[in-house]
């Protein structure tokens, strides 16, 4: 099982040519090639957003966006690294909104954009996580947050779809306020609440000699 | 040179799923099985360090080539840098630099927080297992404590663990406050899990997904409050004021290859771990710029470290296929029941004994010769996630929907064939010396997070590190924004590293090396040309 059985892909990356093994993802090749790489490198393991690349394979014009620590390389595939994800230009703090009465008035403040999406799919076509970004932002501008929430499970904030809109919308922030209000207004768990008074009467002393 | 293992493929044939097979039984003499198997105890391991507050003491001999090398700047490279000035200059981006830039940010300070590549490119966004608190009624914080003491080998800082165990409620608490989820039962109520080596339900966590959603709810309030971040933006040196006080940092930028003097009243590092140091040649389950930054940064200016040779070795680190190697498979499959199997597919430990414990367990079964070995000294054991679906379906597919996906880069099915491990460097148990604000031994810098030392003694248990990284982060934030009223410093420099240079020359030490290291060697930061800039001075050097 060594190397030299294994078979070898020519890629491009960033106008680089590169041979290697085909197991190997597309930062790995760039390594194994002997080219150097720290920009856009993060957790190699597909969820901290850092990695993103723009991937077109042969025979096809279509360029994706993808994580370039989770996509292998392929035969004839070019590659292209972005760097530095920019930040949204909405801001917001859970302290301002009072109680969750007023969330849905607060969004429309914080996100005014979300209300124009033009439902053209850019955000959904580009999440590398496959997350119904558009659904996610439809919901949110409804109030129903808890529900859009739920679909940004295991978005990595890699911003592609805030590249994507049109609107600059930011639906990516979108949903991730969705989740934060849900959790600061609707989390209230009984077995922690009673721990916390227990604490709080002095009832959990512990030895600390 | 270990004993040659049971090929992989003969393995793979004995293999067959079953409902039931013979536990392990306890583990004998378990200092001995550590002695004889654990890394920490491989002959030749460590060397006493020659220079620094620890001279004379034990130390891993690759961290005191870290520890004892050369600064990467001199004078001449901060000709001409910027000067800024801030209350708290907070280094590293992860889940204890953020949650100590929050609370200081709201306790009025000024906050700097420069991190090494992307905000939230970190340890932090990769944990799945989650966090520990004592919550459940059966459970209380003086068992939490005896446990992490027990797990520790009683090495720990007592009075840490203390205040850490009492904070842990509070610490979920925060995390809620911050828009934070965790898994709930259909009352609303918090779901607990037990980690390897403890006595309760105390785990709390989302999918296993709890470092993301930790990482990305924190990065989001940081991002959110006027908190000044600087990403892609290493810390190189600490700075100090005339009386050896930390006095700020040099920040290098790899987006415009320049140097900025931060001049800071209060310094918190938060840079995290070591394990893309590939401490005895072991793969790791850390992210990319866990390059143990932080330790070199505070020893030079003086502040004591401990347990510098101690280092978590996760059991069950993918092993193969090779280019996934270290990949971590959380210890939530374990404790969801999952056996492990050596290559005659008998168990052979208690697969929920500390982790130290079942990583020297299976290192001992591959090197006499139980292993399963699949050439190029690549060999393991197995985890059985066939068994563990056929004794609770639906298991894998309902909690571990990150497993599934691991299992499809690998191209095995995780359903019908066990994955092959072999323990993955995953945690330093040792780092800086601290009080519990988080105060190092050198005044105004404090150290928070896993570059930290005391807490977890010599082996820590699944959970308490995101505890430790939130309850200590808010010490650390709450005390430097305290102190923020005092006056600042009138001069600051890098006066420390002509002393540096001083004690190693008289060490009669070699200089080639310098640190701290930035970046793991695979990427090649040393020989990439966009970065000249920074290396200006370089050659110049006597
Ligand atoms: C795969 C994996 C799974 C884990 N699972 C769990 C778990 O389930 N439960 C648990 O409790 N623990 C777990 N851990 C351990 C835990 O995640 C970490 O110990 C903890 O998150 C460390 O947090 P931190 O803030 O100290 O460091 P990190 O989160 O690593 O953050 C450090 C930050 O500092 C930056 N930095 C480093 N050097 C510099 C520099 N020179 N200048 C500027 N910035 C710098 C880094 O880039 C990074 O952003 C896991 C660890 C890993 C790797
Ligand atoms: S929702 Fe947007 S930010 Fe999140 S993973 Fe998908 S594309 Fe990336
Ligand atoms: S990209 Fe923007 S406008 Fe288009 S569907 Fe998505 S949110 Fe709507
Ligand atoms: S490096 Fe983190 S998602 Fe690819």
């Amino acid at each position: 099982m060594s190397e030299k059985t294994e078979n070898l892909v020519k890629v491009t990356i960033d106008g680089k040519e590169i041979l290697a093994p085909g197991k190997l993802s597309t930062i790995q090749a760039l390594w194994h090639a002997g080219y150097p790489r720290v920009k856009s490198v993060g957790c190699l393991e597909g969820v901290c957003g850092s990695c993103r690349i723009m991937v077109r394979r042969a025979g096809s014009t279509d360029v994706t966006m993808e994580l370039g620590c989770q996509t292998l390389i392929e035969e004839g595939m070019e590659v292209s690294f972005l760097v530095f994800p920019t930040p949204s230009h909405h801001t917001y703090e859970l302290g301002e909104i009072r109680n969750s009465w007023e969330v849905q008035a607060h969004f429309s403040r914080i996100f005014p954009e979300a209300d124009h999406c033009r439902n053209c799919h850019g955000c959904t076509v580009s999440c590398p996580k496959g997350i119904q970004v558009e659904r996610g932002v439809e919901l949110a501008v409804k109030g129903r947050f808890r529900e859009a929430g739920e679909l940004f499970v295991e978005c990595v904030m890699c911003n592609f779809c805030m590249t994507a809109c049109p609107e600059f919308i930011a639906p990516n922030h979108v949903g991730i306020f969705a989740r934060r209000v849900t959790a600061y207004f609707h989390i209230r768990p009984s077995n922690l609440i009673n721990r916390l008074e227990k604490l709080r009467r002095g009832e959990l002393q512990i030895r600390d000699q | 040179m270990a004993m040659q293992g049971i090929p992989y493929s003969e393995a793979l044939r004995n293999y067959s799923v079953k409902t039931f097979r013979e536990p392990a039984g306890e583990v004998q003499e378990p200092e001995q099985l550590l002695r004889s198997f654990h890394p920490d105890y491989y002959p030749g391991t460590t060397v006493t360090l020659r220079v620094g507050v620890n001279r004379g003491d034990a130390c891993h001999h690759q961290l005191a080539e870290v520890l004892q090398a050369d600064a990467r700047i001199d004078e001449a490279d901060l000709a001409g840098a910027a000067i800024r000035e801030t209350d708290v200059l907070v280094i590293g981006g992860g889940g204890a630099g953020c949650a100590a830039a929050l609370v200081a940010a709201r306790a009025g300070a000024r906050v700097i927080l420069t991190t090494k590549l992307r905000l939230g490119d970190s340890n932090t966004v990769m944990a799945e297992g989650g966090i520990q608190a004592s919550i459940e009624k059966d459970d209380t914080p003086q068992m939490h404590l005896d446990d992490t003491l027990r797990a520790g080998h009683y090495r720990s800082d007592r009075r840490l663990v203390a205040r850490m165990v009492a904070d842990g409620p509070d610490v979920i608490r925060w995390l809620i406050q911050q828009g934070m989820q965790f898994d709930l039962d259909k009352y609303g109520d918090i779901l607990l899990r037990r980690a390897g080596g403890t006595s309760a339900n105390r785990v709390a966590y989302y999918r296993d997904y709890t470092g993301l959603e930790m990482m990305r709810v924190l990065r989001e309030s940081v991002t959110n409050s006027n908190i000044e971040v600087l990403d892609y933006s290493p810390a190189v040196e600490l700075l100090s004021n005339e009386e050896g006080h930390c006095g700020g940092a040099v920040i290098s930028s790899l987006k415009d290859y320049s140097y900025t003097l931060v001049k800071a009243k209060a310094v918190i590092v938060a840079t995290g771990g070591i394990g893309r140091m590939h401490i005895n040649g072991f793969p790791t389950s850390n992210h990319f710029g866990a390059t143990g930054d932080g330790l070199v940064l505070a020893y030079r200016l003086g502040a004591g470290l401990r347990d510098l040779d101690s280092f978590q070795y996760h059991p069950s680190g993918l092993t193969w296929p090779q280019h996934l190697a270290g990949t971590l498979i959380t210890e939530g499959v374990r404790s969801a029941g999952a056996y492990i199997l050596n290559g005659q597919g008998e168990r052979f430990v208690d697969e929920l004994e500390t982790r130290d414990l079942v990583s020297s367990a299976i290192l001992r079964e591959c090197a006499e010769g139980r292993g399963v070995e699949v050439g190029d000294d690549i060999r393991g054991v197995w985890l059985d996630t066939p068994g563990l679906e056929l004794r609770n379906p639906g298991t894998l597919a309902a909690r571990f929907p990150k497993l599934i996906q691991l299992g499809k880069r690998s191209g095995i099915d995780l359903y019908h064939q066990p994955l092959l491990i072999y323990p993955t460097l995953h945690y330093q148990n040792g780092g800086v010396v601290i009080d519990e604000n988080g105060c190092s031994s050198v005044p105004r810098l404090y150290c928070v997070g896993e570059v930290s030392g005391g807490i977890h003694g010599k082996n820590r248990i699944m959970g308490n590190s995101l505890l430790e990284i939130i309850s200590f982060g808010r010490r650390a934030g709450a005390h430097a924004a305290e102190k923020s009223h005092r006056r600042g410093h009138k001069k600051v420099s890098i006066e420390h590293v002509s002393n540096l240079r001083r004690e190693l020359t008289l060490a009669e030490m070699p200089m080639e090396k310098q640190g701290p290291a930035l970046f793991p060697e695979c990427a090649k930061f040393e020989n990439d040309s966009d970065y000249d800039g920074l290396r200006r001075n370089r050659k110049g050097r006597p």
